[in-house]
């Protein structure tokens, strides 16, 4: 067995070999960094296996389209019964994988096999729950059953993990992937053509990508893990471009937004910086105490001071252009006279001297948690913390590590934590879907609310259903609850940030999801248009 | 010497024994979970049955003795164990990345050498006159500012605004040269200055005043009677620097984006990686007894004074 291992990955590295000598007349590399490697680029598992790095080698049935859509990706079609059970693909003729292995019904077969081998590792997701049966009904028609409607199907399937396509000559003998891979082959439009653990990995355009458009330039992606000495990098020139979250902080991003030598541009949302607020714990149980919370914090104020402007002001859970998220919900204003109404009426009040209030001799205090060493939210949580003061409320800042804030988050051991969302692809159904989990911070901030059985049962309705208005409305009704009952503090939506020098690159653009960067689609000049 | 070098290496066993139980033990208490940092780690949602997997599968359920021993085990066989981020052997990897942090600290400490003689003995030979002023001033900065920043000031300068030189990476020569002198400032500016107070103190002496009355030039008194005088707590120094040095590679590492064995150690401990951690406490252990060895042996070669063999009697 090894030696056919040892054999096949002689044949992967000499076909790799042979697309680099053809291709001496390539463009210069597209330079990009990292905090880290790719990792093994196993398609069906998660960390170390990087984001990005994942959609560059392994495409999905569908992609995820701008707004909750879904384009064709390796099925080139699909249809789905009336009773929304049964999704019938069509995949695409001729696709190969960059071993030369056909991509057709069966490859499809066994990846899910693979997938479903390790189902406990995708609980997180639904749709690994909720897959019945599969089969190949011919060579190009792969059919999927599932045991309950579940209208995320599609989005699901877009997602840059766990169900995208690996050769099915890549898959180990024993059938799963939950172990690892022999080899990262995909039909992506790119292949990964060398990795230096700690220096760089080198992405190389895959020639015979179906689309018939390959990219013309490699990408090499440095291993910078500190967001300063990469923004010095991109000073100097050593790499092109910053692109995405965190890559850069926001003062440099400010900076280089002011930098006349820079084109900078930043996404629509992709997310939400949101704090869920304790339902079930005294004192954030009461509702006046979280809508008042609600009323002291100046976002505004806040956008400016920290995050430089850099990133739009949020004021409900999702974005409005996600979908269904647009519910016709009223914002809750900056207005500090209506926090101090709203806990004056819950019986919290000033001491007399102007300090913090107090009920019945205990004081309002509220313990807010967030990971201690993310710079971000820990100038978010100081500046709430003094916006607190002013109506009377201690906010007992909790910096700490991330095994703890994990814990604290799972075991419901806050008044308040940072919960950010994931953005799309994932929203709003995978969010709503993990507020089912107890392990997420989410069930916990809402576990006080009256009725919070029939809200989980609205979310899995709202995502079983196969009728739209009934979905539509039974999402509505669930953010509108939440919102009423003030559980999240939303405080800014969360956008990709893009910079490079001028003349550097050009054809720079954003894909409708946060882990996709197009390369394929940016230009270096002297090559092809 | 033999006999000591020989004692001095099996006096590495129980220190390294006892860093290793410290280590262990320290991991272990307070709000410290392996099981919950190899979940989030993972990516698996901590919920009560994947912990209660995920100490089964760590062996977490043992007596703390019990883990201590077949950890033990392993180790002297020179298996750490697998990362919880990477799944990779912890060996392995640490062992891909120690070549260039030891390729940095020898190159940082060949430069906190080459420069710290020749400006120590010119602050001494033209005392109180410019190159003693000017290297005076070089040692205050050198040891206040942190190396961090002093690695950022690098790059703006000679990277950013001149482009002499490469700012992150390890791909060839001119890469190494702002990381080496970032962490080599802080020692050689102690050392220069220590080289400095030793030769001016020396040169007081009496054999130097007598020597200068028998003509000697001053040339071989410098060379010869006053800076050979000098080099113990020199050397000594070194030992420490060392440390040092160690210590600032895991920050240029960092700055410098240098893919050596501190910045896998800081992003383990950045992420709780528990195997990786004890592993390279144990590596760095090593490497400072080793040190500090042979920092022993070159003081005994340098003044034959130092009886090692007889426990220093002369």
């Amino acid at each position: 067995m090894t030696n056919r291992l040892s054999l096949y990955r002689g044949v992967c590295l000499c076909l790799a070999l042979l697309g680099v000598l053809l291709r001496l007349d390539a463009a210069e590399p597209i330079v990009y960094s990292h905090f880290a490697n790719a990792g093994p680029l196993n398609p069906h598992l998660y960390s170390p296996n990087q984001l990005y790095a994942q959609e560059l080698v392994y495409e999905p049935l569908v992609m995820a389209g701008p707004a909750g859509t879904v384009e064709p990706g390796l099925a080139e079609r699909w249809t789905v019964s009336e009773d929304g059970l049964v999704y019938t693909f069509y995949l695409r003729d001729g696709v190969r994988f960059t071993d030369g292995e056909p991509f057709n019904a069966e490859a499809v077969v066994k990846n899910f096999d693979a997938i479903l081998a390790n189902r406990a590792r995708h609980a997180w997701l639904e749709l690994a729950n909720k897959i019945a049966s599969y089969r190949a009904v011919d060579d190009l028609v792969f059919e999927l059953t599932l045991s309950a409607p579940y209208y995320p199907t599609l989005n699901d399937l877009s997602l840059p993990r766990p169900f995208r396509f690996i050769s099915p000559k890549a898959i180990p003998a024993s059938g799963t992937t939950g172990q690892g891979i022999v080899a990262p082959v995909g039909t992506g439009r790119y292949v990964l053509a060398e990795s230096r653990l700690g220096v760089h990995d080198r992405f190389a355009p895959n020639p015979s990508h179906w689309s018939g458009v390959p990219a013309d330039a490699d990408v090499l992606v440095k291993i910078i893990p500190d967001p300063m000495s990469r923004a010095m990098a991109l000073e100097t020139g050593e790499i092109d471009l910053v692109f995405g979250h965190g890559q850069i902080s926001y003062d440099v991003f400010g900076a280089l937004e002011k930098n006349t030598n820079f084109e900078t541009a930043i996404s629509d949302p992709m997310g939400t910086v949101a704090i869920a607020i304790n339902s079930g714990k005294s004192p954030t149980d009461d509702r006046r105490v979280r809508q008042a919370l609600q009323h002291m914090v100046d976002k505004d104020a806040l956008i400016r001071g920290i995050l430089l402007g850099t990133q739009p002001r949020a004021d409900f859970l999702f974005a409005p252009d996600e979908p269904y998220a647009d519910v016709g919900l009223v914002p809750y204003e900056y207005d500090p006279d209506t926090a101090n109404r709203l806990l004056d009426e819950a019986g919290w009040h000033r001491a007399g001297n102007g300090g913090f209030r107090d009920r019945d001799g205990v004081s309002l205090a509220i313990d807010f948690v967030y990971i201690g060493n993310d710079a971000a939210h820990k100038a978010l949580a100081e500046t709430i913390q003094g916006q607190a003061a002013r109506v009377g409320i201690w906010i007992d800042l909790q910096g700490v590590e991330e095994d703890l804030f994990l814990r604290r988050q799972r075991d419901g051991d806050f008044g308040m934590i940072m919960s950010p969302t994931w953005g799309p692809p994932f929203e709003p159904h995978a969010i709503l879907g993990s507020m089912r989990l107890p392990a997420h911070a989410d069930f916990q901030a809402q576990s006080g609310l009256p009725d919070k059985a029939g809200l989980d049962q609205a979310i899995t309705r709202a995502l079983e259903s196969t009728d739209e208005a009934e979905r539509a409305a039974g999402i509505a009704r669930v953010l509108t609850t939440l919102h009423e009952e003030a559980v999240y503090l939303p405080i800014h939506y969360t956008c990709l940030f893009s910079a490079y020098r001028k003349g550097v690159l050009s054809g720079v653009r954003f894909a409708p999801g946060r882990t996709l960067i197009p390369f394929e689609d940016f230009r270096k000049p002297g090559s092809r248009p | 010497m033999i006999r000591f070098i020989l004692k001095r290496l099996l006096a590495l066993i129980p220190v390294l024994f006892a860093v290793s139980v410290v280590v262990f033990v320290l991991l272990r208490t307070g709000e410290n979970d392996p099981a919950m940092s190899y979940l989030r780690l993972s990516g698996i949602p901590p919920t009560d049955d994947a912990l209660a997997d995920a100490r089964l599968a760590l062996g977490l359920d043992r007596p703390v003795l019990v883990q201590y021993l077949e950890w033990l085990g392993r180790a002297v066989r020179l298996d750490f164990g697998r990362s919880y981020v990477t799944g990779a052997p912890v060996t392995d990897h640490l062992l891909h990345y120690l070549p260039n942090t030891l390729y940095l600290a020898g190159v940082s400490l060949l430069l906190t050498l080459a420069l710290s003689l020749p400006l120590g003995v010119a602050g001494a030979v033209w005392r109180g006159k410019w190159p003693d002023h000017l290297t005076r001033r070089l040692a205050a900065i050198g040891v206040s500012a942190p190396s961090f920043w002093l690695g950022f000031l690098f790059i703006l300068l000679f990277s950013v605004k001149l482009g002499w030189l490469p700012s992150v990476g390890s791909g060839g020569p001119a890469h190494v040269i702002m990381p080496a002198f970032s962490v080599a400032l802080m020692s050689m500016c102690i050392n220069m200055r220590l080289l400095r107070g030793g030769m001016v103190a020396e040169m007081s002496s009496r054999h130097i005043l007598y020597a200068r009355m028998r003509g000697v030039t001053p040339g071989v008194i410098v060379g010869k009677h006053v800076l050979r005088n000098s080099l113990i707590p020199v050397v000594t120094a070194i030992g420490m620097h060392v440390g040092e040095i160690l210590g600032g590679a895991v920050v240029a590492e960092i700055v410098f984006s240098w893919p050596g064995v501190g910045r896998y150690a800081v992003s383990a401990i950045y992420n709780r990686d528990f195997p990786v951690m004890q592993c390279f406490i144990l590596m760095m252990t090593v490497i400072f007894v080793f040190a500090n060895l042979l920092t022993d042996i070159a003081c005994a070669a340098i003044d034959p004074r130092i009886r090692l063999d007889n426990g220093g009697k002369a």
